[in-house]
């Protein structure tokens, strides 16, 4: 299959720019990149689930697509889900869909026992293997997995390999999506790295080193720093925990790819700490209350006189009555800044607070972060933002695992974080 | 993501509340600021008169005219100055057990007990008025709220959800009251299953009694408590979205404990004014599906206090003007009940299609 000049825009974000791309029969190719970098966008066009805004596809094969997310029935049994497959009508009893469930999870060359069970009590290693058994089944001539590892133990993922390898062995192109270096080192024949929606390279051999370079956008020395802004000097101790230390007057930035164990330390800061601004990650669901006005979100932390904020905070809005779930996003994103933020907590746990916002959100959120730390504030900024940890930050840490990396200072993390990023220093 | 985080799981109930469902399409833009808007008000008057209309239509499957039907439902209830009355006193305990719905719904808790707690709040007032009748009202708020809190104690225990050991507590206190009446607390005389009068009595009021300005206080209190104070404010929050919620630095677990026991405190005073004010004695079926009755007032209002002072008058009209259909044309009075449902129906039926734009 060939994929020839493929563009892809959503609103303004080109996801996918002008990409070209071969997929060899009897090959593991892999596709990595950081979040974001349009590697989902590219294999769903490249199987049909998405139109291209420019671009065509050759030789299109036949293919099986395993999402990120499970696309399961929980309710019913694995021999069930696998019945569903065949939507032609017909009549069949429980122990003739058995039958047919374990030929062919045996012909998948997949081991997954006792089709009776519920989808529902099975592990998630279990329900992505019937998952990947399900996507076998209609035999593809080009198989992609979509980060298939990132909910299985190692072990679980040596299978996964395994089968991988006999698929190509036996002739079918497979495609795996993934931003783990050491598996994809361990288990592709070619790789190709996305950033920003381009193809940035294409090899068939590299080193891990050479390839988390490629996967992160380039660093001009402590980019985003405006000409003229004063260092500033690091305050008193604000908060210790585990090894994690925050300091006031400081913005301490914690980067890591998404699933590292972020959402989970934000969250436990959330609890031990009540009374710090917090800005959630999940803003969609974390973010305003939608069905309760600006003026009613404020309150909800004591912050008074809406009009007032509203003008601060230039939140576009008709007026302190309006309900926030009206609000863009980054408008919504900036009655959260003014409700954790006009208090003048002394700490702030600020989760991508950038992320999916444009460009002029996202520097009136730089911007507040900035006048928060100034005055006082001990920032911690989980971001998996590059640019943006180096924009803001005066140390920083890698979260890989749940494992906190060593402060380093910006310099010293424009040689290293990639690496740390990527799990392989 | 959530899969990661059981503990704030276990806080979420079992299924999406009403509350959330109604609001999230709020068209009344400029509303939940309290005086909430006349888009709800409206949207619920013309489910009561949907569903009148389609009762009376129904008639026609009898062998009635829907225009008879409609006037006996209406002199039946509202007709007459003794019509009014029994609307009235029919009124009172719905306007309490739907303000614990709309209070409980409003959270985001599915408190279906109301009939329980309706019951225990009746028995507590009936135990405690020899001690007067401030003391039996305060026994019969604190009877339903802690009736209503077992819920609350099984869910942080156990994680059971409230829809589930809200409604199996009705069935306790049912046949807690079944044997209250049967055995200890049967009357002296011995004659039927029943119990004692109250030794108090709410005042008299020509043919009503002084549960009715208790009853609409109640209203204006709940309306208070949701719109104009930091707790309502929190309580609603979490009613919209508990994850959000607790963002903002609401302490969500309380929250659900507190409005639990405050809607159990507001069916448990229906129980007791309609013991003090009506029956003085209490018998089996005494709740007579009031609780339940609550959560068709709560959803006619929009889950709205104030618009329940409406609707309840809606359904206590509905009540008593099927009684006059019995009587005058022999329906069955369960008529009523079949309008609760009808009404229900409409305002599920309005929501899906304004969904479906």
């Amino acid at each position: 299959m060939r994929l020839s000049h493929i563009t892809k825009s959503f609103g303004v974000t080109r996801a996918v720019d002008d990409v070209s791309l071969t997929i060899e029969p009897g090959e593991v190719l892999a596709v990595i990149g950081e979040n974001g970098a349009g590697k989902t966008t590219l294999m769903r066009i490249a199987a049909g689930e998405l139109a291209p805004d420019a671009g065509t596809i050759e030789d299109a094969a036949s293919i099986g697509f395993v999402h990120q997310h499970f696309l399961l029935v929980p309710e019913l049994t694995i021999a069930e889900n696998l019945a569903l497959l065949r939507p032609r009508f017909r009549f069949a009893t429980r122990r003739t869909l058995e039958r047919e469930a374990a030929e062919t999870i045996a012909a998948s060359g997949i081991e997954l026992r006792d089709v009776a069970r519920r989808v529902a009590e099975l592990s998630v290693g279990e329900k992505s293997k019937l998952e990947l058994i399900k996507a076998i089944s209609k035999r593809p001539s080009t198989l992609i997995l979509d980060e298939p590892t990132s909910v299985l133990t190692p072990h679980e993922s040596e299978e996964l390999f395994a089968v991988m390898r006999a698929l190509a062995s036996h002739g079918t192109a497979i495609v795996f999506i993934s931003h783990k270096l050491p598996e994809v080192l361990a288990v592709a024949q070619r790789i190709a790295v996305m950033r920003a929606g381009k193809l940035v390279l294409e090899t068939r051999s590299a080193s891990a080193e050479s390839l988390a370079l490629a996967m992160t956008p380039q660093q001009s020395p402590l980019p985003g720093r405006e000409a003229g802004e004063r260092a500033r000097v690091r305050g008193a101790l604000a908060l210790q925990h585990a090894n994690l230390t925050l300091h006031h007057n400081e913005i301490l930035a914690l980067l890591g790819v998404a699933g590292n164990g972020q959402s989970q330390l934000a969250e436990e800061l959330r609890r031990q700490l009540p009374h710090a601004g917090h800005i959630p990650e999940d803003r969609t669901r974390d973010g305003v209350i939608a069905q309760m006005t600006i003026a009613e979100n404020l309150a909800l932390r004591g912050v008074g006189d809406a009009a007032q904020r509203i003008g601060r905070y230039s939140i576009r809005a008709t007026g302190p009555k309006q309900l926030a779930g009206d609000l863009s996003g980054g408008n919504q994103q900036k009655v959260v800044l003014a409700r954790e933020l006009d208090r003048r907590p002394e700490i702030i746990v600020a989760a991508e607070p950038t992320r999916g916002l444009d460009l002029e959100a996202t520097r009136f959120v730089h911007e507040r972060l900035r006048d928060a730390a100034d005055a006082g504030a001990a920032i911690l900024l989980i971001t998996s933002d590059l640019d943006e940890a180096f924009a803001l930050a005066d140390a920083m840490q890698v979260i890989y695992r749940g494992t906190l990396s060593e402060r380093m200072t910006p310099e010293e993390a424009s040689t290293r974080v990639a690496n740390l990023m990527a799990g392989v220093a | 993501m959530s899969r990661d985080r059981p503990a704030e799981r276990r806080l979420q109930p079992a299924a999406t509340p009403p509350s959330r469902r109604h609001a999230s399409r709020e068209s009344g833009r400029q509303d939940a600021g309290g005086a909430a808007g006349w888009k709800p008000a409206l949207r619920g008057a013309l489910a009561a008169l949907v569903a009148i209309l389609l009762l009376a239509l129904s008639g026609l499957a009898f062998g009635h005219s829907p225009r008879e039907l409609l006037t006996i439902l209406i002199t039946g209830s509202v007709g007459s100055a003794f019509a009014l009355q029994g609307t009235l006193l029919k009124s009172v305990p719905l306007l309490l057990t739907g303000l614990s719905v709309v209070l409980a719904f409003r959270a985001g808790v599915w408190n279906i007990g109301g009939e329980g707690q309706f019951i225990v709040g009746a028995l507590a007032a009936l135990l405690a008025s020899r001690f007067g009748l401030a003391a039996s009202l305060l026994a019969a708020m604190l009877a339903g709220a802690a009736w209503a809190s077992l819920a609350s104690l099984m869910r942080l225990w156990r994680n059971a959800p409230e829809v589930l050991t809200t409604i199996l507590l009705n069935f306790t206190a049912i046949h807690l009251l079944g044997w209250c009446v049967n055995g200890p607390l049967r009357e002296r005389a011995a004659m039927y299953p029943q119990t004692d009068a109250a030794q108090s009595t709410l005042p008299r009021l020509g043919g009503l009694h002084a549960g009715i300005p208790i009853a609409i206080a109640a209203a204006i209190a709940a309306w208070w408590l949701l719109y104009r104070t930091r707790e309502g404010l929190r309580l609603r929050a979490t009613g919209f979205n508990a994850s959000a919620a607790q963002w903002a630095g609401v302490n969500v677990r309380a929250q659900l404990v507190r409005a639990m026991a405050v809607s159990g405190a507001a069916a448990g005073l229906a129980g007791g004014i309609e013991l003090l004010g009506v029956t003085h004695r209490l018998f089996e079926r005494f709740a007579a599906g009031y609780g339940y009755s609550g959560i068709a007032v709560a959803l006619l209002a929009q889950l709205h206090p104030l618009g329940a002072l409406a609707s309840s008058f809606f359904f206590g009209a509905l009540v008593t003007g099927a009684g006059e259909l019995q009587r005058a044309a022999n329906i069955s009075a369960a008529v009523a009940t079949l309008g609760q449902a009808v009404v229900i129906l409409v305002l599920i039926g309005y929501e899906h299609a304004r969904s479906r734009r």
